[in-house]
Parts: C-alpha cells; sequence; structure tokens
C-alpha cells in the first residue's frame, strides 16, 4: 500500500528523515519495499494567465493564446478544450523539459508557439489528460510551478502482511508511526454532532443475515454537484494509485485510503422503493457491476438491494445500475463492515479484486464505519456543495465487542526469553491502544480494540509485545540444550553416499525444472498411468509433472548440445511423478552418458561411449552399493532402445540402462542419438543396498594366473560360459576377467574367442601347478560339454 | 732385477693407472671426452692393454697373482665407464623432455553447487542436532495449508501462488508440511530440518523460478523461546559465512508462527557498510522464522500449554546466489556444463 509523508502529517506529527522512518516502519513489521520523492522537475514552468484567446480557423479545436507570464507575454497554440480568457494555468516555457517532452518554439498552423499549457497529465501530476490545469484565479501569475506546489512529499510503498488489516489506511500507519515516536495520533473530528441534525433517515435498512453483514451505515446529502476534484485531492489520489474520475467517487476513495473503510455512493434518484435490503444471492442470479461486466452469482455472495432489484455486490463492487453519473445531485453513503470470508470467497469466486475486497477480507473496524461516514459527508459539503439531510441510517445488527484477554505475564517471558516485569508489559499494550482493564498477580486482562481483528489469542498479544519492545531487544541465546540422541536419517545418508559414488564415477550432478509440456512427457509415462497435470500452470511448457527423470536429463543433454559442449556425463536424483488412482511419487537415480568416452589427444585417438560405458558405470555403482544377485533382461519399455536391459536383483527390478531409442532423442531435439543411460528406482536400491560392509581376509599366499582362449558358436552369451568356468573351477578361483574377444576370418563363420584371464588362490596354501592344471582340465571339460567351447589353436 | 722387483713394479703402474682412470673418468663432460677415456684406456692400444702384454714377462708365481688384480681393475674401469656413459646418455634424453605437455587427466565429476551449499547446510544444522527429514512433493491441501493455519478463504493464500493439482492436491509450496508430517509421527523434542524442491507459481526471471530449494528447520520442546531462535539463526549464520556475521530480525507474518519474523544477515559484499547489493541498507534479506503457532500445535496434538517451538526457512538458491555471486537464478537449472565445471 502506498501513502505518502505528507498525509501520514495530517495525523502525526513526523520529525524523522525518510530515511529514519522507512527504516523504522520497516523494524516495526512495516516493510517499506520503496520510497522516494514525487518527481517535480519543473524547471522552466511557471504560472500563466490566459489574456487574449482566439480560435484557429480551418481546426475544430485549437486556438491561439496570449498567455502573461509576469515578466511577458508569449504566444502558444493550445488544443484543450478549456481555454479560455482570464485562465490561470501552468506554462512551459521554451527549453523545459517535463517527464516526455522537451519544449522547443515550433509553428502550428503558420502562427508561431512559443510553450505550452499544461493539463496535469503533461506535468507527470496525474492522469487527468484532457484539460488544462486550471489553478485559482488569484494564484500569483509568473511564479514558479514549483513555488505555487509547495512542499515536496515522499510517497512510501509499504507491504502490509495479511494480518494487518488495521494498517490498511493511512490512519493506521500513522498510528503505528504515533506508537513507535511517543507521539499522539490526531484523527480530524466532524465539526457536527449527529443530534444537531433535523429530520429522519428516508430509508429503512433491513439485514437478512446478519453473519454476513454485521452493520450497515448510510447517509443522505443532496444538492451534490459532480465535477472535477481539486488539484490536491487528485495529486494525493494519483500519488497512492488511485485515478481520479469525479469529486463524490474520489471523496469515497480519499477516506477509504485515510480511515481503511470502504465507502460506496449511490445515486439516489436511481433507488426504487424505501428500503435498503442486504441478502444473500440466489443461485444463477444475474448482476452486472459497475465495470459493465455481467456476473453469475451463488450463494456466497452478498447483494445490496432496493425495493425491486440488487445494486452493489456486498464490499467487492457497486453496480452499474446505481453509480453516480454526471447529473447526479442525491447520493447515498454506504459505510458498512461485512464478514471478511464471505468477501474473499465472492472475490476469488468472481474474481474481481478491488481495494474495497481486499479491505473487508482482512477486516475493517466496525465500530469505525460512522466515523468513515461522517468525514466522507463533509467533504462532500465542502467540495461537492453538498447537504446532509436526515439523520444517519446505522443498523447495527451484529455487535462487535472489543475482545478481552487474559496475559500470563511468565508466559511473555518463558515465550520470549525475556525478563520483563508487568509494568513494562502493560506499557508497551496501551501504547499500541490496547486496553489495559485489570491486573493482579503475573495476569493482564486486557481489551483488544476492534480494529485489530488479528488479534484474539494471548500469543497474538506476546508478538505485539516483541515488535513493540523490538527484535533487537530480545536476546540471542546460542547455548541451547539438545537431545543428544538423535538418530540419523539412512535413506537421507544413503542419498548422499551414492551422489558421492556417482561424482567418483566421473558424473556431473545436475538440477531440473520438472515441470514441462504435456505432449513431452506423455511419452515418457509408465504403461496405465496418467500424467499429473497442473490445473494453473504458468504456460503450456511448464505444465505436467515428469514421470521420468530420463525427460529431464534428455533436455540437459539437448541444451548443451546447441551450445557446443559436446560430451555429457550427468546424473540426476529426483522426483518424478504420475497417476493411477491416486498419485504415485517416485525417486529416480539417472546416469547419461553422451557424445566422446575420450577426446582427440597427443597420446591417443578419440572414441565414443557406446553400451558398455553405461554398463560399467552401472555396475560399478550397485557393486559399490553392495547389490548383489544382479540378472539382465532385454528391455522393451518405452523411451529405451531394443539394445537396452532391465536390471534385476533376484526378482526385484531395480531399472533400466543401455541406449535410448531415437524417437525419445528426436522429442528432445537431441539431432545424433548416441546417448546412453541408467536410471533405476532409488527405493529399490535403498532397500536391496548393503553397504554395512564386513572385511574378509586377504590370502597370505601367492596367487596363480592362467590365460584361457576358447572359441564358442557366437550365440553362448558371455555371462554363461563365466558361469561355467566359476562352477567348474572349484574353490580357488577367485577372479575372471576377460582380455580378449575377437569375431573374424581367423576363426571362421559364426564363431567367437573369448580370453579369460583367471586368477587362483587359496587362503590355506601356496597351490601348486598341478592343482591349478586340474582345475583348467574340469573347467574346459565342462565347457566342452555344456556349450561346446574348443580351446583356441595357438 | 729380480722377478719380485718386477711383479712390485707392474702392481705399482696398475694402481697408478687406476688413479688416472679415475681422474680421467671425472673429467668427461661430453661425448668426445668419454671416447678419449676409451681409447686411452680401455681400447686395444689403451693403457690396460699395455699392462696386460707386460703380464708374459713375469715368473709362473707371480703371473696369476698380477693377473687376478689386473683383471679385477680392468672390470671395474668397464663397469664405471658404463655408468657414466648411462648418465651420459640420460642427460641428453631429459634435455629433449617436454614437461609442458599436459598430462593424462583422469575424469572426474562434481556435486551441482546448488546441492554443495545445500550440503553445508544439513551439516552445519545437523552438527547442531537436527535430523534430515524428507517429504512428498505433491501434497494434499491439508498438509500444505489447512495444518499450517491457512485456511482455504484467508488472504494469506495470496503470499504464495500455488500450482494446484485435481482432487485436492498441489505441488507443495514450501518444506512446512514435512514438520507436520514429523510432528503426527513423534512427540517432543523435536529438532528437524527439511530440505527440498518446492514450487510457485513465479514467472520464471533473473530473480524468480517456478521451482526452488528450500530448508525449513523445525525445534519443539518445553522452554523453547525466541531467543533461542535467534541464537539458531545466528549459529547458522557465522557457520556459513563467518565469525563476523551479524543477523537482524524484522517483524512480519506467517500464519503458522506467532510472533513471526523476517530475518536478514549482515551483507557479506560490503561487511555491512552499504552496497549495490545490498541496496545500501548494509542487509541481505535471507528468509522467515517465527515461534510456532498454538493453532499448529493443534493439528498435530501437542499441548500448546507445555510445549513450544521455532521455526525457520531459508531458500537454497538465494545463499547460493549471495555466496557465488551469481545473478540470474535460472542458470541453476540450465546445468551447462561450462557453469558446473567451475565447481
Ligand atoms: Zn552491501
Amino acid at each position: 500500500m502506498k501513502v505518502t509523508l505528507n498525509w501520514l502529517k495530517d495525523f502525526v506529527d513526523i520529525s524523522y528523515s525518510p530515511d529514519q522512518l522507512a527504516q523504522k516502519l520497516t523494524m516495526a513489521g512495516l516493510e517499506v519495499e520503496d520510497y522516494f520523492a514525487v518527481n517535480r522537475s519543473f524547471k522552466g514552468v511557471k504560472i500563466g494567465k490566459i489574456i487574449d484567446c482566439t480560435p484557429i480557423e480551418d481546426t475544430d479545436h485549437l486556438t491561439s493564446c496570449l498567455v502573461d507570464i509576469g515578466d511577458g507575454r508569449v504566444n502558444v497554440v493550445c488544443g484543450a478544450p478549456n481555454t479560455k480568457k482570464g485562465l490561470v494555468a501552468p506554462i512551459a516555457l521554451v527549453g523545459a523539459r517535463l517527464e516526455k517532452v522537451e519544449i522547443t518554439s515550433r509553428r502550428i498552423k503558420g502562427i508561431e508557439s512559443e510553450g505550452m499549457l499544461c493539463s496535469e497529465v503533461e506535468l507527470g501530476l496525474s492522469e487527468r489528460a484532457e484539460e488544462l490545469m486550471e489553478l485559482p484565479s488569484d494564484t500569483p501569475v509568473g511564479l514558479d510551478f514549483e513555488r505555487f506546489l509547495g512542499e515536496p512529499d515522499y510517497v512510501f510503498d509499504v507491504f502490509i502482511t495479511p494480518n494487518r488489516a488495521d494498517c490498511q489506511s493511512v490512519i493506521g500507519i500513522a498510528r503505528v508511526i504515533a506508537s513507535i515516536s511517543g507521539r499522539q495520533l490526531r484523527r480530524p473530528p466532524v465539526p457536527w454532532r449527529e443530534q444537531d441534525i433535523s429530520g429522519n433517515n428516508p430509508v429503512q435498512v433491513i439485514i437478512k443475515n446478519s453473519n454476513r453483514c454485521a452493520r450497515y451505515s448510510g447517509r443522505f446529502i443532496e444538492n451534490i454537484r459532480i465535477k472535477a476534484s481539486p488539484f490536491w485531492l487528485v495529486e494525493r489520489l494519483f500519488n497512492v494509485g488511485v485515478r481520479s474520475i469525479n469529486n463524490v467517487v474520489d471523496i469515497t476513495n480519499y477516506i477509504m485510503m485515510e480511515t481503511g473503510q470502504p465507502l460506496h455512493a449511490f445515486d439516489y434518484k436511481l433507488l426504487q422503493g424505501d428500503k435498503i435490503i442486504v441478502r444473500t444471492a440466489l443461485k444463477d442470479e444475474r448482476f452486472t457491476t459497475l465495470d459493465e461486466k455481467e456476473h453469475i452469482l451463488n450463494e456466497h455472495a452478498l447483494l445490496i438491494c432496493d425495493t425491486v432489484k440488487p445494486v452493489a455486490l456486498a464490499g467487492v463492487m457497486g453496480g452499474l445500475n446505481s453509480e453516480v453519473q454526471p447529473e447526479t445531485s442525491t447520493v447515498f453513503l454506504e459505510s458498512a463492515y461485512f464478514e471478511p470470508v464471505g468477501i474473499r470467497k465472492t472475490a476469488k469466486e468472481l474474481d474481481i479484486f478491488t481495494e474495497s475486497s481486499r479491505r473487508f477480507e482482512r477486516g475493517v473496524d466496525p465500530n469505525g464505519t460512522v466515523y468513515a461516514m461522517n468525514r466522507a459527508a463533509q467533504m462532500m459539503i465542502d467540495l461537492a456543495d453538498g447537504h446532509i439531510i436526515g439523520k444517519a441510517v446505522d443498523n447495527y445488527a451484529r455487535k462487535i465487542n472489543p475482545v478481552n484477554i487474559d496475559l500470563n505475564i511468565e508466559r511473555v517471558n518463558r515465550l520470549l526469553g525475556t525478563k520483563r516485569s508487568m509494568q513494562d508489559i502493560a506499557k508497551i499494550l496501551t501504547s499500541i491502544e490496547i486496553d489495559v482493564v485489570k491486573s493482579n498477580h503475573d495476569m493482564l486482562s486486557v481489551n483488544v480494540p476492534t480494529f485489530r481483528p488479528d488479534i484474539t489469542r494471548p500469543v497474538d498479544l506476546i508478538e505485539e509485545v516483541a515488535i513493540n519492545l523490538g527484535y533487537d531487544y530480545i536476546p540471542t541465546n546460542t547455548v541451547a540444550c539438545i537431545n543428544q540422541l538423535q538418530t540419523p536419517n539412512l535413506k537421507d545418508k544413503f542419498r548422499d553416499f551414492m551422489r558421492g559414488l556417482l561424482v567418483a564415477l566421473g558424473l556431473r550432478e545436475t538440477v531440473s525444472i520438472n515441470l514441462m509440456p504435456d505432449k513431452y512427457a506423455e511419452y515418457f509415462l509408465p504403461e496405465k498411468t496418467g500424467l499429473v497435470q497442473i490445473i494453473n500452470p504458468l504456460s503450456a511448457d511448464l505444465a505436467a509433472l515428469r514421470p521420468d527423470i530420463m525427460s529431464s536429463l534428455l533436455t540437459i543433454i539437448s541444451y548443451n548440445r546447441n551450445r557446443q559442449n559436446d560430451t555429457c556425463r550427468f546424473f540426476q536424483i529426483g522426483n518424478v511423478a504420475w497417476k493411477t488412482e491416486a498419485y504415485v511419487e517416485k525417486t529416480h537415480v539417472a546416469g547419461i552418458l553422451a557424445g566422446k568416452r575420450t577426446e582427440s589427444t597427443w597420446f591417443g585417438k578419440e572414441e565414443t561411449f557406446d553400451f558398455y560405458d553405461i554398463k560399467g558405470l552401472a555396475m560399478s555403482l550397485l557393486g559399490k552399493l553392495g547389490i548383489v544377485d544382479l540378472t539382465l533382461k532385454k528391455n522393451t519399455v518405452g523411451f529405451w532402445d531394443s539394445s537396452s536391459v532391465a536390471v534385476f536383483s533376484g526378482k526385484e527390478y531395480l531399472g533400466c540402462m543401455g541406449k535410448l531409442n531415437d524417437q525419445a532423442c528426436r522429442l528432445a531435439k537431441i539431432k545424433i542419438n548416441d546417448v546412453f543411460a541408467f536410471n533405476f528406482d532409488f527405493d529399490q536400491l535403498f532397500r536391496f543396498a548393503r553397504i554395512d560392509k564386513k572385511f574378509e581376509s586377504i590370502s597370505k599366499y601367492p596367487s596363480v594366473p592362467f590365460d584361457l582362449a576358447i572359441v564358442v558358436d557366437n550365440d553362448v552369451p558371455v555371462a554363461q560360459i563365466e558361469k561355467f568356468i566359476w562352477s567348474a573351477a572349484g574353490s580357488d578361483l577367485i577372479q575372471v576377467k576377460i582380455f580378449d574377444y575377437y569375431t573374424g576370418d581367423q576363426i571362421g563363420a559364426g564363431k567367437k574367442s573369448i580370453g579369460f584371464s583367471l586368477t587362483f588362490s587359496s587362503k590355506e596354501r601356496t597351490l601348486d601347478e598341478s592343482s591349478v592344471e586340474q582345475s583348467i582340465k574340469n573347467i574346459l571339460a565342462h565347457l566342452n560339454r555344456d556349450c561346446g567351447a574348443e580351446l583356441r589353436p595357438r | 732385477m729380480t722377478i719380485l722387483e718386477n711383479a712390485q713394479k707392474i702392481l705399482e703402474q696398475i694402481n697408478e693407472t687406476k688413479d688416472n682412470f679415475q681422474l680421467a673418468l671425472k673429467s668427461v663432460k661430453s661425448k668426445n671426452d668419454l671416447e678419449s677415456v676409451r681409447l686411452m684406456f680401455l681400447s686395444k692400444k689403451g693403457e690396460i692393454q699395455r699392462l696386460f702384454s707386460v703380464l708374459g714377462k713375469l715368473g709362473p708365481t707371480d703371473r696369476p697373482v698380477v693377473g687376478a688384480e689386473l683383471n679385477a681393475f680392468r672390470a671395474a674401469a668397464q663397469s664405471d665407464f658404463e655408468l657414466v656413459q648411462q648418465s651420459l646418455l640420460t642427460a641428453e634424453k631429459i634435455k629433449d623432455f617436454d614437461v609442458t605437455l599436459p598430462g593424462r587427466m583422469p575424469i572426474v565429476g562434481s556435486l551441482h553447487p546448488l546441492f554443495q551449499v545445500l550440503d553445508e547446510i544439513k551439516i552445519i544444522f545437523t552438527e547442531m542436532g537436527f535430523r534430515v527429514e524428507q517429504g512428498p512433493e505433491i501434497e494434499s491441501d491439508f498438509y500444505n495449508f489447512e495444518a499450517l493455519n491457512i485456511p482455504e478463504y484467508h488472504p494469506s493464500r495470496d503470499m504464495q501462488d500455488t500450482f494446484y493439482l485435481p482432487d485436492g492436491y498441489v505441488l507443495r509450496t514450501h518444506t512446512s508440511p514435512v514438520q507436520i508430517r514429523t510432528m503426527e509421527n513423534q512427540k517432543p523434542p523435536v529438532r528437524m530440518i527439511a530440505p527440498g524442491k518446492c514450487f510457485r507459481k513465479d514467472t520464471p526471471d533473473a530473480t524468480h523460478s517456478p521451482i526452488f530449494h528450500q530448508v525449513e528447520g523445525l525445534c519443539v520442546d518445553k522452554g523453547v523461546s525466541f531467543a533461542d531462535l535467534k541464537g539458531i539463526v545466528q549459529a547458522f549464520a557465522q557457520k556459513l559465512f563467518g565469525q563476523e556475521m551479524r543477523v537482524r530480525f524484522r517483524p512480519s507474518f506467517f500464519p503458522f508462527t506467532e510472533p513471526s519474523a523476517e530475518y536478514d544477515f549482515s551483507c557479506i559484499f560490503c561487511k555491512g557498510n552499504g552496497c549495490k547489493v545490498c541496496k545500501k541498507t548494509g542487509w541481505l534479506e535471507i528468509s522467515g522464522a517465527g515461534m510456532v503457532d498454538p493453532a499448529v500445535f493443534g493439528f498435530v496434538n501437542y499441548d500448546p500449554d507445555v510445549y513450544s517451538g521455532y521455526a525457520f526457512g531459508m531458500g537454497v538458491e538465494r545463499i547460493a546466489m549471495l555466496k557465488y555471486g551469481i545473478h540470474d537464478i535460472r542458470i541453476f537449472y540450465e546445468n551447462d556444463t561450462r557453469f558446473l565445471n567451475q565447481f
């Protein structure tokens, strides 16, 4: 909310500099987001008086004006409709620089123009654009415009948190300043008393639902003359972001900004009958608000009606059928208290948020309706020639009283960590207009004024004590007594352990915005599941939650490829989601490789990634996690290439690895598919990991190496041969490695040659040659029998 | 001249040649020097060979004794010569060896800078006795709002622009729901932090992102006070940015805390003197904190007359941006290798 310094000064004396004030307000919980001097750079702008004025032929609105500027006269051509002899207005002379234009001497329709008579918009003072800014006729001609405007004002943009309903007004903020600076708040009195007004009120207010409308006050003002507001009013409203409409509407807005009480002015001639009825809307009842939008209402909406029709959407916006017109002469002024939640519901459901609804939904002061209404009435007398007729209407259907709270002083000190006396605390509360009605032992009994609807419990009072004490004056305790028996979160530790492993394996950690377009996400969905779609996405590009982490990693590859970062080794641990009957959220661990395993160097040629790179990575990871009994099965799922595999531990599915398919790459806009990846379910890894290791003793005796090259049919998988070797070798075999793999002419079609490097070792003895030879014999016999393998001829 | 005298004389000559040879070898500086030594001592016309030719003139008793001596000398001379020859060769090789060629670089991975900061935050708080807790990103309206004292039709809902999902679910706007889940399952004392990804409907720009990472902390026990909250935040600030850090608390509002505060760190760039980054205030806004609202305890069946607690939050991106001098939040999620390589 914006307020200006001079406006605040109407209600409280302020000796702080603008810098200090911003600081003080911020530390009092009213965060000043910005503050600035109202721009008044009016060099070269003076007060001028039109002494002669002639329309220019062949134009529909231009006039040639001779203007007295005190120390001389200038001629200007002007397009405003209100030029007339004797008009006093600001004039920008040649050389003046205004916000948008620099004034130069020009020739228009053959007539010399030596300056510009200004409207308020040209001076950056308001949005009023059509007419010249008309100044009082006794304004000294030739005076610098800047001096005419008087003391420069400052605008403070204050962030009002939703609880501070009381600070949605200039008086509210002034009250806070009064309390922090120890000064008195001044509330301008209304210069008449209700009992002195003769005549009864001409309408009766009927409140059908007092839960929704606790109080409805109203007042008639007749003899109104609708016209433009005086400049000071327009400027103040403009500085706090309110556009000037006409004097009556401006007054209701001005008093709302000042007191926080929203007001509405009806044209009384457009109200039918002698009753104002406050009732909830019927289902599907139609109503057109003054912005000319028709709304279809439900029972949540509250309506202000005359005897035949609704005339306002209570607390939100007036109706088009009863708004103040240029010819309005009698005004019915409404000042009411509507219940916050109801207003909030209506504003949300109809998506109309107004200055009025914003205040009602936070809570206005039910006991402040009459004061605000009378302030506005007085301004209508002063600025619109109005006359009050009859006494005010005031239906206070459900009285809202100050809340009484008992506050335990020990509890204040315990929660804040302070040692304040009861007197201290009572003084603080009194300074913010909270009445201390009783005190005994360590209890204070207080009444909270109704302009503070946020204070209903002892803890709310404790907060007020803390704020007004100043958070800086609460001690800082760094000696905490803590429970030493805090067990660590093993799953989180496991996650970090795995991140360490993946980094050691040469991968870079990434993080993604896991929102993506529906079309893209759909491709990565598991079978028979649905996307998790956001009802109110920021854009179509961020509409669905990712169903698989691979969708994010492919995007990262694509992003890097477009920037010539060709070689990519990434991993990511993050959540994915889809929908079956319920929402399913899982954590994935994935690694991805694309591009070159090694670049060209001075000692070697470049090499590109293949299946065995990703397999090596995945297997190293699973190995380090102690996940055993691994089997690989051909994978046919979704976005994986047919050469990829699914990984199981026993019968439990862990995830997939291998190449991604071309379609997935195409969707991610990756031109060349050289992308290999693995993707595991985090919870499955956590379930099967055995990272609590046990030491296994190392043999003291030398080991015996033995190289064995065999030839076998192409369709026998290496893993199977390895299995045979292990089962035939006996217990002294401790390692099997493959040092050679060959297919080609030397051994003939349909065959492959594999070189195994075997290591034998025993923990009990030095192995002799004969026992190793026996093992080799067994292996060869076994291999020959079970898969037709032969020793490769030398 | 007797035979004995002769043998004696030859032995003396051998010793003299030994000394000469060692002297000559020591003064070798180049291949040419080495060749002269070889010619002078080890060649067929060299000194050692000449001594062998005299051997025939000795009697049968002396000949084997002197012969053995001479053979030993020749072997030692040959070996010493080769050592010098070898070192000459090595020196020559080293002269051509270019140490400035790049080494064979091992492939190294890296942790994302955001998570490096998150890890640091986690370590600081676990050292201070906080347990790490995790929760889902898809949350029910109840956990994300209701149980945190944010009723459906309350203006405080406007403080967080929310992504809504069908059936009363949302993408969590903060990790505070994890606090509720933890308190539901655990009696006090509770001392936890909840790090994780959060979602807000913020249009992406240099300082906003629809996702971000948050760490929220919670401590509930008997007699926990606002002074304790100030202490923990101050300790965190000093552990993260150094002993000279100061912390400022300002009043604010959150539906789930009362009293509520915003906390600021003294500007790490100007040490609190005022600069462009801190907009001349000397303070950097970090995040919010406060004492747990009794209404929240109501939702998890903690007795607010017995227990009190504090909660605090922080944005990991915000801290990482300050720490590394990053000005655009979006760079974290691009994962450009030229960015990741720097950390
Ligand atoms: Zn600074």
